[in-house]
């Protein structure tokens, strides 16, 4: 399932640490990347690559919250709900993406292009509300905000 | 009791002295504040910490309190300091472990009704003892439920004999640990985070390594379980007896569980010996006791009437026996008797066989090697000499530089294999590996070489070669090196065994730089007919390397009575000193012609020998070369087999006598240190069965000659064996240590080897069940490229033929073996590998090809 | 990617003291490029250390500049480096922790994302201090932009021979690896991070041995934040007596403090240690004062691990010394400010949630305890609270505190206590009337 680029991409940086088991991060981020999530099939094919047994790379993603475990949409939105966020009005805002993307947090919309999900604190707490899609950040939000934001990531899908 | 053979290590290491409880303790530096309590006997509790593992301090139940600490304390990760003192009961203490108890039981399922670690649950236990009757935890309890599962108690069975639930885990995180750091093993883990971590399975696998029974031993709780114990019966309805496994050569430590009104035993657990097997079993020693409750085990004797074998009485089989013994001894001399017993039975059995044989009967065709190719008649020399050598196994821990030499340790000495792991993990040993193909210790290996099989004496000859070229080891008898290894360079050495110069080089440089070497050679070079040349090869090795004075090499015996047998004078010519001694306990020692197990087979073929003894025995089955065996036992006049089942060889006795395992009396054995252990008595004969040495001692009353005139004289006897003046002296000069070579068959192109599966041991093994739920039948290990070669895939059936013989196995892919060699378990009559092989080859080579249906 | 966060900072102010000099560039894009950074002096102290200063004289003028750990313990750092074994055989690692998780604080990201360069300068010189060929710096995972960044930076910095093989002609070899983490709080802890970097599931390890002595792969190592590695350049280069002289006496130096919640110009900003709180809060140059000119409620001074302060508390000096004496803690310098509509049960219920979801699942108090506390504080907050929840709520907090293998454990119960201690009387509303003391008092639902 791990593409020709991405095999590469892990050697090329496994190959710069003092031992092999470092690697595992950096490569369940290249797989996480190129796929959208993580399954056993990814460990046991990263197991190969970088020659670590396969239930040490099971454990360590298991452990890590950022990689989702199971399918989600092509937009993983993760919105904060921590302290900072919280005060400024997160809770409402998840609301307003529930009801915007009609689902609850922790669902897919029916297209597939959308996953709701709360994260805990991203450090974006001076710029609060926040959520970040894939791998952006968006700070500041308000109603509007999100309103653009969904439209845009729409057209581009 | 004797030890056959002494070795002290001394200890100066720096002490501190600390006070606990008011009590004052010196104890070695590095100790923990936990040990050092547990030394004045001061029992503090733990979950996570374990004797063998590192300590990670994690439960928090072994909180003390320590003098100018505020906070409580865990002690088994505080090192004890001079001056020191500590609290172990203070109220403090008492509350900090309540409330860890406390936090425990939140989650905790509390069904200790149905869980059956009940009456060995450290939970369990300590929640009493800290008088916690009533919870503050007033919610839904997590739990864990498999997708779709019905079953009441969250049960997952995560391996052939495991059973997990996930909801009685406390997170002590003890078998996980075990499992990576003590036996390098990866089908287990912990996943997720936080108080919803689960342990489990590995994706995709089953918890089925060769130490996994571990697992549910160490467990603190209920939630690992073993599947052979399970809901069988209660651990206090058992009474406990001391044993050793009879199938490893280090004579593992062992208590087994039995109950006395069904006279049965229902499972084994560790007696840690810290000095032999750190508390750990391997599957094998641990599910070994299935094999006397068998449900095929012979229960009377047997004797052939009208070519068929029909029941019979003890009376009537040993008349027979003693009639035609002294037929063939009366018409054609004690010298066509013979004997061939197994190196697993005790010493009073073997003892009392080498009298029966030697001094009843006269005869010196007596033998306990029936597994090995063509030994010489004459004693070997370098090869006694090398198996002799004093072998200590917690001298292994501290040696800084581990040689494995012709030997799959894992599968033949698990334990010393763990003890190489963990010299490797805790003591930064160094570990070299030589073999003819790669094995599972490799992990640890600094190096792994592996040399053309059958090239095993040139092998070490390049390292000593390498060592003197490079001027790693100054000798003045470099030429007679020379002379002795037969090859001219250490390159010419190196390139015939395919190995690379610089890693010889890398592997002398460590050896001449040690501070304490641990060289151990095993089966792989035991089974080879060239033993002798590669026994000299070892010798010189070792005086190139002075390794005997820094530290200890040997070549390990293979079973778990091999010291016993050897010392007793089981072998067909003891060393001098083994005969001196016999000749003085019984007056007289035979002086006819003696003969090995191979050598006796020739002379059955000639009819020069006519009757044979076999007691635990099974040439049919396991001689190199299956064919010559069963066909020379069947020119016999008369067999007599003694063994717990029916097996490829008592199908061809005359007389069958049910032989009694070592669970049933009491037996002493001799490890491969030569230390003397007893396996005691845990239930009464099955059936009819007898032990060996009353079998042995009523067929010599029957031939009129009472083995010991008074019990105690038995034991006196064997006590003078074992008094033996250590080892076979290595020869102080170089000595010549090239073999012959096989010529090359272009036919059979590929070498193959066969040993023990790790989860099985000689022919035993397939009868307990729990060892084949593990692995059931036979298979074929070969290379990813020689399969793909062949087109073949993992499970295809796979046609294996050698000049002789052919077998059909399925094939098992494997990253540990080269493509020029194979591996097949000899371990199942279903598939009798030793049908493909030639007792005159020194390389049995083959060739194969996939079944296409 | 370059991106950059609409953060507001007092950059402009920094720009024109003579004292202050984290942010002096932070409101300019070029400062990112190597060559900007070089030609405003950057890799100048780099240079000083490498070819004229000895690795102990760095360590000596770390010590003396006071400079303390700015990642939340305040340990001093130029005595950190000292524990590093002189005749350890093993290679040695400096890492730079980048995996600012604690809730509330923001301000290694500002550094990374606009002045990347002076954290690799301060970590280059610390390895030099520490005879380390090797550094990493640790970054959380969701940064993904700020791990671009660096990764920018220190091909950069390669490409210029600030890195790599015989640096500057010293015979000095220094090699750097940018790693990411994968949304773990705990793996901020350093023996977490530890573990994370060797490829394990990111649990803290117990202590002794420290990582100094035996960390990453067993060898010496030191871990230190962002925020303490980019101040090491100024101090290289102005003195260890100019630091000192910023701050105060046992405080030096100047410190980013995150200023978010209930605020009306949330920012990071730079101020010298022993800065009022009430200050950085109401000043119009900072804060500029509490959201729709609400009442002041409550501040969490040193991000979420801290204890609480109350508006009667908040004249106090921000550092090392004089936080504590009102029963809290510097921290990170993440200063949370709450107003009087907030209810503070509801408060520390997101913090509970956070520290339950956040414990490594290693040692008993922590798991099974914050999983306890969070049920409890959810069952008050909603109303449901039985009468003897806060008396069991706080002794379970007095059976995590100082019982657990790293501080995660203190740093989810320190809030808690001290929110009961200072705001009892609506934990006793919710309980008592099972409603909101906060919600009735402002008509809210
Ligand atoms: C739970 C926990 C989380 C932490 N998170 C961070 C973090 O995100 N960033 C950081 O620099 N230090 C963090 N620390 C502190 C580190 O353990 C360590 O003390 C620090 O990185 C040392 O650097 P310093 O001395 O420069 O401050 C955390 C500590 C704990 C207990
Ligand atoms: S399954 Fe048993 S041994 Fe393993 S972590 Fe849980 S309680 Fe400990
Ligand atoms: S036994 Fe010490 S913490 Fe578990």
């Amino acid at each position: 399932m791990l593409a020709e680029e991405s095999i590469a991409l892990i050697k090329e940086k496994a190959a710069k640490y003092p031992e092999r088991k470092s690697a595992i991060l950096p490569a369940l981020t290249v797989a996480y990347r190129q796929v959208g999530h993580l399954n056993d099939e990814l460990y046991s094919e990263i197991s190969e690559i970088i020659r670590v047994p396969a239930v040490e790379i099971a454990e360590a993603a298991t452990f890590y919250t950022m990689f989702p475990k199971h399918p989600v949409g092509k937009y993983l939105i993760q919105v904060c709900h921590n302290i900072s966020c919280a005060l400024l009005g997160a809770d409402s805002l998840i609301g307003y993406l529930e009801e915007k993307l009609e689902i609850k947090k922790g669902e897919t919309t029916s297209d597939n292009l959308f996953t709701l999900v709360t994260v805990e604190c991203l450090g974006s707490c001076c710029t609060a509300p926040m959520m970040q899609i894939n791998q952006d950040y968006y700070e500041n939000l308000t109603r509007e905000r999100v309103d653009e934001i969904l439209e845009e990531l729409r057209t581009r899908a | 009791m004797a030890e056959a053979v002494t070795k002290k290590a001394p200890s100066n290491k720096a002490t501190v002295t600390l006070t606990i409880d008011g009590r004052s303790v010196t104890v070695d530096k590095g100790t923990t504040v936990l040990e050092a309590a547990r030394s004045l006997g001061i029992h503090v509790p733990t979950f996570c910490w374990h004797p063998k593992l590192k300590s990670v301090g994690s439960c928090r139940m072994c909180y003390v309190e320590i003098e100018k600490m505020p906070k409580l304390q865990v002690s088994c990760a505080t090192e004890a300091m001079d001056g020191m003192v500590v609290a172990t009961d203070s109220d403090l203490v008492k509350q900090g472990r309540r409330a860890v108890i406390e936090f425990i039981l939140m989650n905790h399922p509390l069904d200790c009704p149905t869980c059956d670690q009940g009456g060995e649950c450290q939970l369990q236990d300590l929640t009493f003892a800290h008088a916690i009757d009533d919870s503050r935890f007033a919610f839904q309890k997590e739990r864990f439920v498999e997708d779709g599962s019905v079953s009441t108690f969250d049960d997952v069975q995560i391996g052939p004999e495991i059973m997990l639930n996930r909801n009685r885990c406390i997170q002590c995180y003890k078998c996980v640990r075990a499992n990576k750091e003590a036996f390098g093993e990866f089908d287990l883990g912990a996943f997720e985070r936080g108080n919803i971590t689960e342990i489990n399975a590995a994706p995709g696998r089953q918890v089925d390594n060769p130490f996994s029974g571990n697992l549910a031993e160490i467990c603190p709780v209920g939630a690992l379980t073993g599947m052979d114990w399970r809901y069988k019966i209660r651990v206090w309805l058992t009474k406990t007896v001391s044993s050793i496994c009879p199938f490893t050569a280090s004579g593992v430590n062992t208590l087994m569980y039995m109950d006395e009104t069904k006279n049965r035993i229902y499972r084994t657990t560790s007696r840690r010996n810290d000095e032999i097997d750190d508390g750990w079993l391997s599957n094998v020693s641990r599910y070994a006791y299935q094999v006397v409750h068998a449900d095929d085990r012979l229960l009377t004797p047997f004797i052939r009437r009208d070519g068929k074998q029909v029941e019979a009485t003890w009376d009537e089989a040993l008349d027979l026996i003693a009639k035609r013994l002294s037929d063939i001894q009366d018409q054609k001399g004690c010298v066509c008797i013979g004997g061939l017993v197994s190196p697993r039975l005790d010493n009073a059995t073997l003892y009392g066989f080498n009298k029966l044989m030697r001094h009843v009967i006269g005869t010196n065709n007596v033998d306990y090697r029936t597994e090995y190719r063509m030994l010489p008649q004459t004693p070997e020399d370098h090869y006694q000499a090398a198996c002799s050598q004093p072998i200590r196994i917690s001298d292994v821990d501290d040696s800084d530089v581990i040689v494995v030499f012709g030997s799959d340790m894992l599968k033949e000495h698990p334990n010393l294999y763990l003890r190489i792991r963990k010299a490797f993990n805790f003591g930064a040993a160094r570990i070299f590996i030589l073999n003819p193909y790669s094995t599972k210790a490799s992990d640890v290996a600094e190096l792994e070489m592996v040399y053309h099989a059958g090239m095993d004496e040139v092998a070490l000859g390049a390292v000593c070669l390498t060592a003197v070229e490079k001027g790693i080891v100054s000798s003045d008898e470099t030429d007679r090196l020379r002379e002795a290894i037969a090859f001219d360079s250490a390159s010419a050495a190196a390139l015939a065994c395919g190995l690379e110069p610089d890693h010889l080089e890398l592997m002398a440089r460590a050896m001449a730089e040690a501070r304490k070497v641990t060289f151990l050679a095993g089966e792989i070079i035991s089974r080879s007919r060239e033993r002798e040349p590669i026994a000299a090869a070892i010798c010189n090795l070792n005086r190139l390397f002075s390794i005997n004075t820094k530290g200890q090499f040997g070549i390990l015996p293979g079973h778990s009575n091999s010291r016993g047998a050897h010392h007793l004078g089981l072998a067909p010519d003891p060393p001098a000193s083994i005969k001196a001694k016999l000749r003085s306990l019984w007056g007289q020692y035979p002086d006819t012609e003696t003969n090995t197990t191979d050598s006796m087979m020739v002379q059955m073929r000639k009819e020069e020998i006519d009757g044979l003894i076999i007691m635990g025995a099974n040439p049919v089955m396991l001689y190199p070369d299956r064919a010559f065996a069963r066909e020379s036992l069947e020119k016999l006049d008369f067999l007599v087999v003694s063994d717990l089942f029916e097996t490829e060889t008592t199908e061809l006795a005359d007389v069958v006598l049910p032989l009694s395992s070592w669970a049933e009396y009491t037996g002493d054995y001799v490890n491969l240190e030569g230390r003397v252990q007893t396996a005691s008595k845990a239930i009464h004969p099955i059936g009819d069965s007898r032990p060996g040495y009353a079998i042995v001692e009523a067929i010599a009353d029957r031939l009129e000659n009472t083995l010991y005139t008074a019990e105690d004289y038995r034991r006196d006897e064997i006590d003078t064996m074992l008094e033996v003046d250590t080892a076979c002296p290595v020869p102080n000069l170089y000595v010549p240590s090239k073999g012959g070579q096989d010529e090359d068959d272009a036919e059979y192109p590929i070498a193959l080897m066969i040993g023990d599966d790790p989860h099985h041991r000689g022919h035993y093994t397939e009868k307990s069940a729990s060892l084949t739920s593990h692995v059931g039948e036979a298979y074929l290990e070969l290379s990813p490229d020689l399969a793909a070669g062949h087109e073949i895939k993992e499970g295809d059936s796979v046609r294996i033929e050698s000049p002789v013989g052919k077998v059909v196995l399925p094939a098992r892919i494997s990253e540990h073996i080269r493509n020029d060699i194979v591996f097949v378990p000899r371990n199942f009559p279903s598939a009798p590998v030793t049908s493909l092989l030639m007792r005159k080859r020194r390389i049995d080579r083959v060739r194969i090809s996939k079944v296409v249906r | 990617m370059s991106f950059y966060s609409p953060v507001r900072t007092n950059a402009s102010e920094v720009a024109e003291s003579d004292r202050l000099h984290l942010l002096k560039y932070a409101e300019d894009p070029n400062q990112c490029s190597i060559d900007t950074y070089v030609q405003r002096g950057g890799y100048g102290a780099w240079r000083k250390a490498l070819t004229s200063m000895k690795p102990e004289e760095v360590i000596t003028a770390i010590k003396d500049s006071g400079l303390r750990g700015r990642g939340g313990a305040g340990f001093p750092t130029g005595m950190k480096w000292g524990f590093v074994p002189k005749d350890s055989p093993k290679p040695r690692y400096l890492i730079c922790n980048a995996d600012e998780s604690e809730p509330g604080t923001c301000k290694d990201r500002v550094i990374m994302e606009r002045d990347p360069h002076a954290m690799i300068e301060g970590m280059a010189i610390a390895a030099y201090a520490i005879g380390s060929h090797l550094m990493f710096v640790y970054i959380r995972g969701e940064f993904a932009h700020c791990a671009d960044q660096v990764e920018k930076a220190m091909n950069e910095a390669y490409a210029q021979g600030q890195l790599g093989k015989n640096i500057h002609g010293s015979g000095y070899d220094l090699d750097m690896i940018v790693h990411t983490g994968g949304g773990a709080y705990i793996c901020g802890e350093e023996t977490a991070l530890l573990n994370s970097l060797e490829g394990l599931r990111g649990m803290s390890r117990i202590r002794p041995p420290f990582p100094a002595v035996a960390g990453l792969y067993g060898c010496p190592t030191i871990v230190n934040n962002v925020e303490s590695l980019a101040s090491v350049p100024h101090i290289i280069n102005r003195g260890a007596d100019w630091y000192r002289s910023l701050g105060t006496e046992k405080s030096a130096g100047s410190k980013l403090f995150s200023l978010s919640g209930h605020i009306k110009q949330p920012g990071n900003y730079e101020v010298e240690l022993g800065f009022s709180l009430k200050t950085l809060i109401y000043d119009p140059k900072y804060g500029g004062g509490i959201l729709d000119d609400k009442k002041l409620k409550g501040v969490i001074p040193g991000g979420a691990s801290t204890p609480l302060l109350t508006p009667d508390m908040i004249e106090v000096g921000l550092d090392y010394e004089s936080l504590p004496e009102k029963g809290s803690m510097l921290g990170s310098g993440a200063v949370i400010v709450f107003h009087e509509e907030t209810c503070i049960v509801w408060v520390i219920q997101r913090l509970i949630h956070f520290f339950r979801h956040e414990s490594c699942g290693k040692c008993t108090p922590c798991h099974e305890g914050t999983a306890w506390l969070e049920k409890l504080i959810n069952r008050v907050e909603s109303g449901k609270g039985e009468e003897g929840d806060i008396e069991k709520i706080d002794d379970i907090c007095s059976n995590i505190l100082g019982r657990t293998v790293c501080p995660l454990g203190d740093a989810a119960v320190m809030p808690i206590q001290s929110a009961i201690e200072l705001y009892r009387d609506e934990w006793e509303h919710h309980i008592r009337h099972g409603k909101c003391l906060v919600k009735s008092q402002f008509g809210l639902k």
